[in-house]
């Protein structure tokens, strides 16, 4: 039987790549797709246990995903293995690289929150003089996230801001506890906005390109997936310079295959596209691919606070609860004496302080925590990190996974800039607490190593200028024009804003693009 | 059908040779046999074999697991639920920092005890024991105190917390009383 001819071979099934799927597929054109990891059945993956059964009693088994502080010992199968997939770093600056290897990627676990970026990024440059603008700007990217948005079934609430463009939204008009109006008053006099949170609410338990993108994409009957591929390398036709396909290799048996396809759509995760590219040896003619890694410092628990009246159990229906996002609001009239961009932040309303934070222990202990049950106010501190050349990955020739492909080494260190924010960050929300009358227990501004947020951006960033880009403003290498790079390592900035809603939309835009070109004859 | 999945194959050519309808006894009464046994965990049944610290260590490990999480009411603390016992399996599979702050950290604390009260810490009077925890009643830092003594009330304040309230002892009076504790969905290992 002939191995069937596809138009598109994407490299990944997440947000970027299911993307690609869902606007090529519905638009005739044939696709095929790998993704290193398994399909999963949800109801067979995953028992409901206590956590006394857990063979570490919940501590987790020591030393392992040792990089991957978001896991659990319940959830600690559904990370990618570390010692399965290594990267290396100079231990003075590590670098948590948080991966996830099953079809659907990281859109299966993400937190779902669902920003758009503004001019204040994508023209960043003219607004501080630092790095580079986006060969786009919010105009351009608005029709997609237009569309993108309504698959995701966002809630959110019409606020405005220039800072924060508005979607298309679930309108989320619920009320705000007395605690949230207390903190908003205490922001709007320092004329610092807050706004609903916005969040993707899906279908059913999940937001997922699993069950909101690639179901569309395989009804078409346009697409064919192939799991535990884990691709080597993107190959290139000799004679035209053009890739023609790609290498991979089983997960289970290591057997070595070829696809072939017309283009190629790259949407692996940004430093899994990256590394991807670096050992293609392709579409570097710039030299800056791999360079300006930049993601977003978090500082959880950055404020920890009780509300008063809502101690001892005596919380009121109303009085507590609920949450909202304080979205950037440095350095956009007025300018910050030591340092660039801005921070947000994301709080709710309504647990419980963690033990750790009082200075008690024994029976006083107990009685403290219980005094505040459901009684706290915690927030994440979120900042922009520069993008800057000397941040970065490579190859390290010395380490390969599991399946012989090269490792990446990472060079990333956060700057000044970053930890004068973080303690702005800090004393800001400790003192908008104060002034909402809330007994502040803890502070900190210590973010967490590079790499914490799971919203690693750049190294494959797009431009206008092909001696300082990788891509175009259409996604599309500026060296091969058949090669697409839809995900994270597209950007020039990230924001302090979650990027899911920006790769799916820049996903979908450069997908059209490209439809239009294979319809044209130009790809 | 369960059970003839699970029984060592016949081989597969003496089975052919046989007709198949006299070899077997006539077929039971279809019953469900592939509902799970009803098991126990270890805990339930036996006792952890310690290995990783002294005598002298977990002396004074036990004695500050009792005073950082007491029993309380119907709530078992943490002697109740071999949180000691559970840390010394623990920190013993931890890497080797873990465990400094864990050994360094407990023979502090009793060399602290022998030369201020002249005894081993598991020995100490409630008020004697209540001057050596001293460091707990510091307001809390990210970065934990460089003192090892400190740093080790700081580490197992939080450690016998969780080994408390994540055991089989705790969930169980949970239950009684009516109250949830810990409990999740576990990902099975993927293939």
């Amino acid at each position: 039987m002939p191995v069937p001819d596809h138009d598109v071979l994407i490299i990944g099934s997440g947000a970027s790549g299911g993307m690609a799927a869902y606007t090529l597929t519905r638009k005739g054109i044939k696709c095929l797709m790998l993704d290193a990891g398994p399909p999963l059945d949800f109801t067979r993956v995953r028992v409901a246990k206590p956590v006394y059964e857990l063979p570490y009693r919940g501590f987790g088994q020591p030393g392992r995903l040792p990089h991957v502080l978001q896991a659990n010992e319940f959830n600690a199968n559904q990370w990618a293995d570390e010692t399965q997939n290594p990267y290396t770093y100079d231990p003075k600056n590590p670098f948590n690289w948080v991966r996830v290897r099953l079809v659907g990627g990281k859109t299966l676990f993400w937190s779902r929150m669902s920003f758009r970026l503004s001019d204040y990024e994508f023209k960043a440059k003219d607004h501080d003089g630092f790095g580079d603008n986006w060969p786009i700007r919010n105009a351009d990217l608005a029709p997609y996230y237009d569309q993108v948005e309504p698959i995701f079934r966002v809630a959110g609430r019409k606020e405005g801001l220039p800072q924060l463009p508005d979607g298309v939204f679930i309108e989320d008009n619920s009320p705000d506890s007395e605690a949230a109006k207390r903190f908003i008053a205490a922001a709007k006099q320092r004329n610092i906005p807050v706004t609903k949170m916005r969040r993707s609410m899906g279908r059913g338990p999940l937001a997922s390109s699993l069950n909101l993108l690639l179901p569309d994409a395989l009804a078409t009957g346009n697409l064919t997936i192939v799991p535990n591929a884990v691709v080597r390398e993107v190959t290139v036709d000799k004679n035209t310079g053009l890739v023609n396909g790609a290498n991979f290799v089983d997960r289970h048996s290591r057997r070595e295959m070829h696809a072939q396809a017309r283009v190629v759509v790259v949407g692996a995760s940004c430093l899994e596209s990256t590394r991807l590219l670096l050992n293609s040896g392709i579409a570097n003619s710039s030299g800056v691919l791999g360079h300006y890694l930049h993601d977003q410092f978090y500082i959880t628990q950055g404020v920890q606070a009780v509300v008063p009246e809502a101690r001892d159990g005596k919380a009121q229906r109303g009085s507590i609860g609920g949450g909202g996002y304080v979205p950037r609001f440095r350095n956009l009239a007025t300018k910050e004496k030591n340092f660039l961009r801005g921070y947000a932040y994301d709080f709710s309303f309504g647990g419980t302080p963690d033990a750790r934070f009082f200075p008690l222990y024994g029976e006083a202990l107990d009685r403290a925590v219980e005094s505040c049950r459901g009684a706290g106010f915690s927030a994440t501190i979120m900042g922009e990190v520069l993008p800057r050349f000397e941040n970065r990955v490579s190859i390290d020739k010395k380490v390969a996974d599991a399946w012989g492909i090269p490792a990446l080494h990472f060079q990333m260190r956060y700057s000044d800039n970053e930890f004068h924010m973080a303690k702005d960050a800090m004393t800001t929300l400790a003192e908008l607490c104060q002034s909402a009358g809330f007994e502040v227990l803890s502070k900190h501004d210590r973010m967490f190593p590079p790499g914490y947020s799971i919203h690693e951006l750049g190294t494959c960033r797009m431009g206008d200028n092909p001696k300082t880009s990788v891509l175009n403003q259409w996604n599309q290498s500026h060296d091969i024009k058949n090669l697409f790079v839809v995900d994270g390592s597209s950007f020039v900035t990230g924001g302090s804003q979650n990027p899911t809603m920006t790769i799916l939309a820049l996903s979908m835009r450069a997908s059209d693009y490209l439809a239009e070109q294979m319809r044209k004859g130009e790809v | 059908m369960q059970a003839l999945v699970a029984a060592p194959a016949t081989p597969a050519l003496v089975a052919q040779q046989q007709p198949a309808a006299a070899a077997y006894p006539p077929a039971a009464p279809p019953v469900d046999d592939s509902a799970p046994l009803a098991v126990s965990m270890a805990d339930a049944a036996a006792e952890p074999v310690l290995h990783f610290f002294t005598t002298s260590q977990f002396a004074a490990l036990r004695k500050l697991s009792d005073l950082l999480m007491p029993a309380a009411n119907a709530v078992p603390g943490a002697l109740e639920a071999h949180a000691a016992e559970f840390l010394d399996f623990l920190i013993g599979d931890s890497p080797g920092e873990r465990q400094q702050i864990y050994r360094g950290g407990l023979d502090a604390l009793n060399a602290q005890a022998k030369k201020r009260f002249g005894k081993s810490f598991a020995e100490t009077e409630p008020a004697q024991a209540e001057e050596l925890l001293a460091p707990l009643r510091d307001p809390w830092t990210y970065d934990p105190p460089a003192d090892p003594l400190a740093r080790l009330l700081w580490t197992a304040k939080e450690d016998v917390r969780t080994a408390t309230q994540n055991s089989r002892e705790w969930s169980l009076a949970a239950a009684a009383n009516g109250r949830r504790s810990g409990s999740g969905l576990y990902w099975l290992p993927i293939d």
